[in-house]
């Protein structure tokens, strides 16, 4: 006669059943790609420039937008050479550009950081100054508009397309010209990447972490997560601080958060969030250990 | 057939009494007594798959040029332990599996440990006579941990490294002879001479393996000789135990249970990334990340070492900064030293001296219990405690504000969960039925109208069949044709 | 219950419930295990095509999981379904040794122990403190030949990586980037910072230094306000140097937030205020970052203008 007890087979499998879709659960959401959500625009075509060889310094060609070919006549401590040899090419955005950018701004902006950009004292600061390729960042993220201003701004799907962000960086450049970081044109192809994972390392890794996850800052900051940053954004962003980086720098330290740190080679499997111990101290404790508890289930007794 | 060659070693070695006596050992059945089981079976995948990777593993800082297969990396200067372990990575064959099976196995033997610690703890096991084993299994615990740590370190990745340059430190601040154990150790200043990983790889291969090893064999020879502990029930007194033999049934299951960890550990290992160190790059002991937490079963340092105040003493010409040696040598030395003393403490406490082979509910001995409650909350506040930053990022709270909270929780939550838990003990030795099936009512209505409810009548399977235990017998009747086809199992009779 | 050794039961019948198979379909479940071990056979040998075919390691781990996985269920299945389960009993036997025995054993190692020792008690005690002696003396040269020691003191003039009081950085260091390039004076912007190293130590652990550019000030431009316990003349044209590695537990204090001018270290999260000297606001650190007084030469160049006042790095024993 048997000794163990017999209960239903469904009523044997449902604890361990709803513990591995708990788990399973818990995995899915804490191990997607985080917080950032998908960047819809971004991605456009126009904006990326790949000069034919041959093509004279400082022209664009063949682009399928009204981008401006001229370069910008003031030089600025920001502006780069006019060549394409760093990989770099700041942008003057087209004299058209403005009307509509004002109209945009006044409609969208204009309520935080006032209709001429100077901000308001706790609100929203003053964008004088700070150039096209400033806004362009902040604009192209989605971090902006930002309906809470006491928080700091995340990525978010951007609210405008790419002409339309590039109409409100051209109207708040035009309030000072020849200031601030101007749009950046980044060809990554020919970058060192080698250089770039270096830079990256020393300069960047101590707050994105090496993955570039993104992590916690003091007083309520973030570094965010890399994870969505196209080169434009990223030579952006390192232009809107201070820059002790160079254009081949910078490019090259874009091509390789693009090229490989967006596309790490996860030869061992899923990535589990990139955030390293904390992540496969989950994993090894829920999973490892509970499903052999699970087989302790399956093969002891459970008086 | 079988008969001769049992005579042919019986004749060599005379194991036949003992032999016999060691097939007929009974093992009890229930689930909770096989998470040893789960330590035991990841270690010996550990010392498997530790094998492999010492036979392509370089333990030198020495500089080299990389020239393996992973694109990114080449053509830098890194030094051989980071380049073999990139190697072992990409370039041996099931190397990557190999290395990744490795690390999940000490995840989960680290984890297996802590779990059957619980049982043993809650269910007070370690009475008299199983002191000695479980001070024995607290000290292979503090080993495994070590070895843990000192694995990980070898790569001499970014991540690793910086947990290296915390343990240098920590070495340091201890009063008095710190420097001296740091520079010992090092070879000099941080990060010295090179030698420290050639160093770590000695102990970790060989030193604390051979150790653990041995005190295993220790572990499990005291389980033999003491035999096991099994839960009050049905014909099972303090002088028995009832249960599966050991031959065929338990030797069954125990090998099944070794092949279930191994598929697991090996599941993990191929499809669940763990340690890409290739992605940190070397260390450099000027570079830093962020999000470093070193490996699950050290957390609980991090933690403590970073929700510490700053509470450094100078004086007199000397310094000695609290700030790492509280947290990082006095608070594990007391947690281990409570840990290993427990047996003698709680002597102390019941001054009971009486051998127990029946094991505790846990809700038999709420002190107890809720001592151990307190114990494990206090650890998980402060392993919780180590990733505070990727907690602020993940939850989108202030970091302060984080760090504070666990300043609180940390030294209080445990105080609270004492109180809960023993009061939840008692509550449950108060209960009627608890823990078991309830019976349905079924209410029916009289003639007069009036509803009375009675129990239903038991389901199949609600009372455990039990049949009264037997000793197991060394010989089987085989003779009778009839019997053998009424088993239900086709037998050759001979 | 009689005991097994000396008195063995009589043979157990076939059709003896503890020795029943534990399930009502013993047939079923057989089948049960031969095709799991029959799964797990082909996972192992699918493990070593894959393997020969030089797969990836998902395949790997999955038919070698699939192999284990097969042999586990098919094993288990057998001992718990197929196997005799019981119950068995085994008796537990008085686990001391009886009186008699304990009172021989005892009175063999005092009675023939002490016997000697009153006999030759000097021997014994010298073989004891020399014993103990010996032990300690083999120890020595596992503990003392390891490394070198370490300096007690400032006075110690000697390299850095023999000493915990000095650092590489002497009056007049260039300072460099650890590839090797000098620092200029127009380098960086407000807000920039680079970690920088002497010439000639770049990538050294307690020479590297953090430099931050806090304002843009010109040569004659009055120095930047370092509050205590920083020191204002150790700034240059709004430039600050601290010693990068944290006074916690030696990480490097890599993380600057230039909005609100604080070097955060990312491995325990202590704050440290740049405008005041670097003292910690936050976190477990417990003293400010040692700053290293820099200057700026006539051609640009920057430059240490001495040496740290105090030992980099966590604290230790002889650290006054």
């Amino acid at each position: 006669m048997p000794k163990t007890t017999r209960r239903s087979v469904a009523s044997r499998v449902a604890a361990p059943a709803a513990l591995v879709g708990v788990v399973a659960v818990f995995g899915l959401v804490a191990f997607s790609s985080g917080p950032a959500q998908a960047d819809t625009t971004t991605t456009t075509a126009p904006v990326t420039v790949s000069t034919a060889p041959g093509a004279q310094p400082g022209t664009v060609q063949a682009v399928p937008t009204a981008i401006s070919a001229e370069p910008s006549a003031s030089a600025t401590a920001k502006a780069a050479s006019p060549s394409n040899q760093d990989g770099i090419y700041y942008t003057d955005l087209p004299a058209s550009f403005i009307k509509p950018g004002q109209a945009l701004f006044a409609a969208n902006c204009s309520s935080c950081h006032g209709s001429q950009a100077n901000g308001k004292a706790g609100v929203a600061p003053n964008l004088q100054g700070l150039g096209a390729g400033t806004v362009d960042f902040w604009v192209s993220t989605g971090r902006m508009p930002l309906a809470n201003t006491s928080a700091q701004a995340t990525r978010k799907p951007p609210r405008f397309d790419r002409v339309q962000t590039l109409e409100i960086a051209a109207f708040v450049q035009s309030l000072t010209p020849g200031q601030g970081t101007q749009v950046p044109l980044v060809r990554t192809a020919g970058a060192d990447l080698e250089n770039g994972n270096t830079l990256f390392t020393l300069n960047c890794a101590a707050c994105h972490t090496i993955s570039g996850a993104g992590d916690a800052l003091a007083e309520g900051a973030y570094a965010p997560s890399l994870h969505l940053a196209t080169p434009t954004q990223v030579v952006e962003a390192i232009r809107s601080g201070p820059g002790n980086i160079t254009d081949t720098e910078a490019r090259d330290i874009a091509a390789y958060v693009t090229g490989v740190l967006q596309h790490p080679d996860n030869a061992g499997g899923v990535g589990l969030g990139g955030i390293g111990p904390v992540g496969e101290g989950f994993v090894g404790l829920l999973v490892g250990v509970g499903l052999l508890m699970l087989v302790c289930f399956w093969i002891g007794d459970r008086a | 057939m079988i008969d001769k060659s049992l005579n042919w070693i019986d004749d060599r070695l005379g194991v036949a009494k003992g032999g016999r006596t060691f097939l007929d050992k009974i093992f009890p059945d229930h689930w909770s007594f096989m998470l040893g089981e789960i330590a035991l079976y990841s270690f010996v995948v550990l010392l498997g798959t530790g094998v492999f990777l010492t036979l392509y593993f370089v333990p030198s800082a020495h500089e080299i040029v990389y020239h393996g297969s992973y694109g990114p990396l080449r053509g830098q200067k890194v030094s051989e332990a980071y380049a073999s372990t990139v190697g072992l990575s990409f370039d041996v064959r099931s190397g990557l599996l190999m290395r990744q099976a490795h690390h999940w196995a000490a995840d989960i033997f680290l984890g297996a440990i802590a779990v059957h610690m619980a049982r043993v703890f809650f269910t007070g096991a370690f009475r008299k006579p199983r002191e000695l084993n479980w001070v024995v299994g607290v000290v292979m615990l503090i080993l495994g941990v070590v070895n843990g740590f000192l694995g990980y370190s070898l790569p001499d990745d970014l991540v690793s490294g910086t947990g290296i340059r915390i343990a240098y430190s920590i070495m340091e601040s201890i009063p008095l002879v710190g420097s001296y154990l740091a520079f010992f150790l090092f070879g000099g200043n941080y990060p010295g001479t090179g030698v420290i990983i050639p160093r770590f790889f000695v102990l970790h291969v060989l030193i604390v393996p051979a150790i653990i090893v041995g005190l295993l064999a220790a572990h499990l020879g005291l389980l033999v000789k003491q035999k096991h502990t099994q839960f009050p029930g049905k014909g099972k007194t303090e002088d028995n135990v009832v249960g599966s033999p050991m031959f065929p049934t338990f030797m069954a299951k125990t090998t099944g249970f070794l092949f279930m960890t191994a598929a697991v550990i090996f599941g993990l290992g191929g499809f669940a990334q763990i340690n890409p160190i290739w992605q940190f790059g070397q260390y450099e002991p000027y570079q830093i990340s962020y999000a470093v937490q070193p490996d699950w079963y050290m957390g609980w340092l991090d933690g403590a070492a970073r929700i510490m105040p700053s509470w450094e003493w100078v004086g007199y010409g000397h310094t000695i900064p609290f700030e790492i040696f509280l947290p990082a040598v006095i608070f594990p030395g007391l947690i281990f030293n409570i840990l290993l003393a427990w047996p003698l403490i709680e002597w102390f406490k019941t001054k009971d001296s009486n051998y127990h082979n029946l094991l505790d509910r846990p809700r038999d001995r709420p002190k107890r219990t809720a001592a151990g409650v307190a114990m494990l909350t206090l650890l998980f506040g402060v392993f919780f405690a180590s990733s505070t930053d990727v907690m602020a990022n993940f939850f989108q709270l202030p970091l302060m504000d984080v760090l504070w909270f666990f300043r609180f929780f940390v030294p209080l939550a445990p105080i609270v969960a004492y109180f809960i838990a023993f009061k939840i003990c008692h509550e449950m030795r108060d209960a009627e039925n608890i823990g078991k099936r309830k019976r349905a009512l079924i209410v029916s209505r009289t003639a007069g109208g009036e509803y009375v409810t009675t129990d239903s009548a038991p389901r199949p399977g609600d009372s455990h069949e039990e049949l009264e235990a037997i000793p197991v017998p060394t010989f089987i009747d085989t003779t009778d044709p009839e019997l053998a086809t009424a088993a239900g199992v086709r037998r050759v009779i001979r | 219950m009689s005991d097994n050794k000396s008195n063995p039961l009589p043979p157990a019948k076939l059709d003896d419930p503890h020795l029943q198979p534990a399930t009502r379909h013993p047939e079923r479940m057989q089948n049960l295990a031969i095709l799991a071990m029959v799964v797990g056979m082909l996972g192992f040998i699918a493990f070593i095509w894959v393997y020969w075919i030089d797969a990836s390691n998902e395949w790997e781990a999955a038919t070698l999981t699939v192999g284990m996985l097969g042999l586990g269920v098919g094993t288990i299945a057998w001992g718990k379904y197929l196997m005799p389960q019981g119950p068995f009993v085994e008796e537990r036997h008085e686990f001391h040794s009886s009186a008699p025995e304990r009172e021989a054993f005892n009175a063999a190692i005092t009675g023939r122990g002490g016997l000697e020792v009153k006999r030759r008690g000097l021997l014994l005690g010298v073989f004891a403190v020399g014993g103990g002696i010996m032990t300690l003396a083999l120890l020595v040269p596992g503990v003392r030949s390891l490394g070198p020691k370490p300096a007690k003191s400032e006075d110690n003039e000697g390299p850095t990586e023999d000493s915990l009081f000095t650092t590489n950085w002497k009056k007049g260091a260039k300072l460099v980037t650890v590839g090797g390039r000098q620092v200029m004076v127009d380098d960086l912007e407000v807000g920039g910072v680079l970690t920088v190293f002497p010439k000639g130590f770049e990538g050294s652990s307690p020479d590297q230094v953090i430099l931050i550019r806090l304002a843009q000030l010109g040569p004659n431009d009055p120095p930047y306000p370092i509050a205590p316990p920083g020191k204002t003349s150790w700034g240059v044209q709004g430039y600050v140097a601290y010693s990068k590695l944290c006074t916690h537990l030696g990480c490097p204090v890599g993380l600057y937030q230039e909005r609100t001018q604080q070097l955060v270290c990312p491995c325990h999260q202590s704050i440290f205020d740049v405008n005041a000297g670097a003292i910690p606001q936050f976190g477990p650190a417990p003293r400010p970052l040692p700053q290293l007084p820099i200057t700026v030469d006539a051609t640009g160049q920057m430059r240490a203008n001495g040496s740290f006042d105090q030992a980099v790095g966590p604290g230790f024993w002889e650290r006054p």
